[in-house]
């Protein structure tokens, strides 16, 4: 030990009313932070159990909490200048929590860090380290805060400002401590201001959004275990969440773990394009309606605190979920919300109620005859699937309805003959339940899925491969809840295996990718599809892409719910794309893509091409496919 | 205000149509059934009467077991209990179709059911998608010695009885007044249907649903029509040469397009 560095300076003697103060002081701070904070742990443990959460297998959540919380992996990752601040502060706080217990140790003579012993010295100049870090990313939050002001920071709070600088008086006082040299007055005076700092800081936490200090450790642990999950309803009084008897713990965990960051609304396709809804607002008035209603009102949700028309704008995209860095899962609690209002017929909507009729009596989302299918599928000559080939390939309404997506399907069909590989199609196939479920209609879904997974079962399915990401999705994922679906894979997995035995069609084109919400953020696909669309040229990428997609517009029931209010998402997204000068924009969903076709043709010409990566797959393949 | 609805279970729209095997009606075992969609209408219409005035709507059917998912849709919907007519006769087990119930036997059926009731309302459909004969309401209604309407696209209720809006040819409407009580034959697309809740299916499962079958009813199977083949559309193509010059041929087309194939 280099016998240079500074010594903290610790006061060593107390007096009795010091101590007695000093413990008085810390039962006032102790309760008046219980007082805010038990009614809030109360609410939560007062909620309804979530129906099925389970702990395990917990090395998923052991590592999502090293790398979210600890590592602060995602605040940085997402927000780089600002993350790395708050990491300094987190990893401060830290380190702090043993020098803080030995300084109120020290009152009662019970010190156990010496300042002037080996290890004691050690890590008070390891802490004094993150103290400098502390305090400077503390005054980078607070400029960034109360000068730059981000607008998805929302209002200026003075919570966050005081929360702020009694952060820095900490740090201040502790490295103030390093340069008093003679003992007396001044020592024991920066003891006592940083004591008190510290004790007002403590019943600040409940009252302002600090308190995800205590909370988002649990929030981020205690995670769903999966992206998007929607949980199962239970019993027969289950419906969703219709009133405050419906939030589960884990919602309201959620609710009021927020730390107001707006993530998750700079993030929201449905926000940046003038719609009412703001994630944030969706979860901040789940806690607003906690505070006021509690978790066992009767009083509806859709009200007050949350409104039916925001909850109906949500594209479930994720990208706010994904972007939380406090493991909120905002599309269970959309959904959520919606299923309570249509599973108990309170929502009132043309589109909707066409779109829940045509599916409860035919067999696609389109509201077409079941019959323009057979003739599709007896046109195109598809094999029919009879147990025997490798894959099923399931059409979806959108590949099987739609004239765009039947080119998709087609194009596939070449590649595959192409391949080699031996698929055929159902001769009856129903909607997946896919904008059903994410619009809430529990009932429906359930038909449907059952309906699918009985034609599966006795076609003897095993391998699904189809265009749709949201049929994989839903197929993988939701149909879960009603029977065990057969493997299922996207398209996209598929070319990209056998991408070296496709011809690539080099012509100078410039490709630019759009990650589809459902391929990406829901499926974690992102190299696959770029190395299909790559076999058509050079790859260029929107400033928004990966995790970070900006949605089409069409997700979450929302391509069959008419007009949007203000601007359209997919005109915003076709901008983007446009703007990086590509020829070609790649999509690899039949949604995402009319929704584009949509766009560019509103755009006039001059537009670039529209293609699936099905489609630049099969570029270079002779007309009949061998 | 007390309803009654009947309601028919008739072959989904999407399911695959075959001719069975004697000819006379379609193969049963296969299908998948549905809600007759004017009679979805009439139920509809009878919810909405109740809503705004009160009242009961019960769910009338005739048919075999399967029915009765069609009738717990009409529950979960909103109709506050329902008569179930069993009755195989009227299914595939007796080779369903017209066989055994012609249109007087199946509002005969309906009629007995009905008048222990004695609703101030009857609904039903203007026809069924399946036989399409637009008889068995007006031959309720007359069974029932009550005076009937069809084709109403609207009901409202007067101080006297109702006022009904019916749909004619070719875009004209007529607005009758009638008294109360009265029969209606519903036609489709009057009103919004609403879709069916989970919450509706679960309420469903606690409403009333009372079978009785045909001999409880008195009625005995008499038909007085009997189906004697059904068949397939004939897909025909045929192709027309018209000659003369481009004006001649033009004239041509626009004829037979007026009078042939009707579509001008
Ligand atoms: S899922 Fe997408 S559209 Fe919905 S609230 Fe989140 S960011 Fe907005
Ligand atoms: S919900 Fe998450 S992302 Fe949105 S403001 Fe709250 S903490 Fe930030």
């Amino acid at each position: 030990m280099p016998p240079s560095l500074p010594i903290l300076a610790e006061p060593t003697l107390f007096s009795l009313p010091e101590m007695l103060l000093f413990t008085a002081l810390v039962f006032t701070s102790a309760w008046l932070f219980w007082r805010r904070f038990g009614p809030i742990l109360g609410r939560i443990l007062q909620s309804k159990k979530d129906p099925d959460f389970h702990l395990f297998p917990i090395g998923k959540r052991v590592w999502d909490f090293a790398w979210e919380v600890l590592l602060q992996a995602r605040v940085i990752r997402e927000r780089p200048l600002a993350g790395v601040a708050h990491a300094l502060v987190f990893w401060s706080f830290c380190v702090f929590g043993l020098v803080t217990l030995n300084h109120c140790a020290v009152v009662f003579g019970l010190g156990f860090l010496d300042p002037a012993g080996r290890v004691g010295r050690l890590y008070f100049d390891f802490a004094a380290i993150f103290a400098v870090g502390c305090a400077v990313g503390i005054l980078g939050l607070l400029v960034r805060r109360f000068l730059v002001r981000p607008k998805w920071l929302g209002e200026l709070s003075w919570g966050s400002g005081l929360v702020a600088l009694l952060i820095f008086a900490l740090m201040a006082t502790y490295l103030a401590a390093f340069f008093v040299t003679t003992p007396g007055g001044a020592v024991q005076a920066l003891w006592w201001v940083h004591t008190i700092t510290l004790l007002a800081f403590l019943p600040l936490i409940p009252h302002t959004k600090h308190l995800h200090l205590v909370l988002s450790p649990f929030t981020v642990f205690l995670s769903r275990g999966s992206f998007a999950h929607i949980p199962p309803l239970s019993g027969d009084e289950d419906f969703g969440l219709v009133a405050g008897k419906d939030l589960t713990r884990l919602v309201s965990l959620q609710a009021y773990s927020c730390v107001e960051c707006g993530r998750c609304m700079e993030h929201c396709p449905a926000n940046a394009t003038g719609k009412e809804l703001n994630p944030k607002e969706i979860v901040l008035g789940l806690r607003g309606y906690l505070n006021e209603f509690g978790p066992q009102s009767e009083e509806a949700l859709l009200g007050k605190y949350e409104s039916q028309r925001a909850a109906f704008e949500c594209t479930t995209c994720g990208a706010c979920e994904f972007q939380c860095p406090v493991g909120i899962e905002h599309v269970p609690i959309l959904v959520g919300l919606r299923r309570g209002a249509v599973n108990t017929g309170t929502w009132e909507n043309d589109y909707g109620s066409k779109l829940f009729l045509a599916l409860e009596r035919g067999s696609n989302a389109l509201g077409m005859s079941a019959a323009e299918r057979d003739k599709f599928v007896e046109k195109s000559a598809l094999p029919i699937f009879d147990g025997t080939q490798e894959y099923c390939l399931w059409l979806g309404c959108m590949g099987a309805y739609d004239p765009r997506g039947r080119q998709i399907v087609l194009a596939l069909v070449r590649v595959m003959r192409h391949l080699g590989a031996s698929f055929g199609v159902l001769r009856k196939e129903k909607c997946t339940g896919d904008p059903v479920r994410r619009l809430g209609n529990d009932l429906l879904f359930q038909q449907l899925a059952e309906a699918n997974l009985e034609a599966l079962t006795q076609n003897r399915v095993k391998k699904i491969i189809t265009i749709c990401p949201h049929c994989v999705r839903t197929i993988q994922e939701d149909w879960k809840e009603f029977g065990t679906p057969p493997e299922v894979e996207h398209h996209s997995e598929f070319l990209a295996r056998f991408a070296s035995q496709l011809p690539s069609v080099r012509d100078e084109k410039k490709i630019v990718f759009h990650d589809p919400c459902y391929l990406g953020r829901y499926r974690n696909v992102y190299d696959e599809p770029r190395q299909v669309a790559a076999l058509a040229g050079e790859l260029v990428e929107a400033p928004r892409s990966h995790e970070r997609s900006f949605c089409c517009g069409a997700g979450g029931g929302l391509a069959f719910l008419g007009e949007e209010t203000g601007e359209r998402v997919s005109h915003v997204r076709v901008e983007e794309l446009v703007a990086t000068g590509a020829d070609v924009v790649a999509a690899a969903c039949p949604f995402c893509n009319t929704m584009f076709q949509d766009a560019l043709a509103a755009r006039g010409d001059s537009a670039p091409e529209l293609m699936d990566i099905a489609q630049i797959a099969a570029r270079g393949l002779p007309e009949d496919g061998t | 205000m007390k309803i009654v609805v009947a309601i028919k279970q008739v072959p989904d729209r999407d399911a695959p149509v075959r001719i069975a095997a004697d000819g006379k009606w379609i193969e049963e075992r296969e299908l998948q059934w549905a809600m007759n969609e004017p009679d979805a209408y009439a139920l509809e219409e009878a919810l909405q009467l109740k809503e705004k005035h009160g009242g009961e709507v019960i769910v009338l059917s005739a048919g075999p077991e399967r029915v009765g998912s069609t009738i717990r849709e009409a529950l979960a919907k909103g109709a506050d209990r329902a008569i179930h007519i069993v009755c195989d006769d009227l299914g595939a087990g007796a080779g369903g179709g017209l066989r055994n119930f012609d249109a007087l036997g199946v509002a005969r059926l309906l009629a007995e059911a009905i008048k222990p009731e004695s609703p101030d309302l009857v609904l039903t459909g203007l026809q069924s998608e399946d036989l399409g004969l637009c008889q068995t309401g007006v031959i309720l209604a007359e069974l029932l010695g009550l005076p009937h309407a069809t084709l109403i696209l609207h009901v409202e209720k007067t101080d006297a009885g109702l006022k009904v809006k019916r749909e004619l040819e070719e875009g004209w409407f007529q607005s009758i007044e009638m008294p109360l009580p009265a029969v209606l034959a519903m036609q489709s697309g009057g009103n919004k249907l609403r879709y069916a809740t989970l919450m509706g299916i679960k309420r469903a499962k606690t409403k009333e649903l009372r079978a009785v079958n045909a001999a409880e009813l008195g009625v005995e199977a008499a038909p007085v029509a009997t189906l004697e083949q059904i068949s397939a559309p004939k897909k025909q193509k045929s192709t027309q040469m018209l000659g003369g010059s481009a004006k001649e041929a033009a004239t041509a087309l626009v004829e037979k397009l007026k009078t042939e194939a009707r579509v001008l």
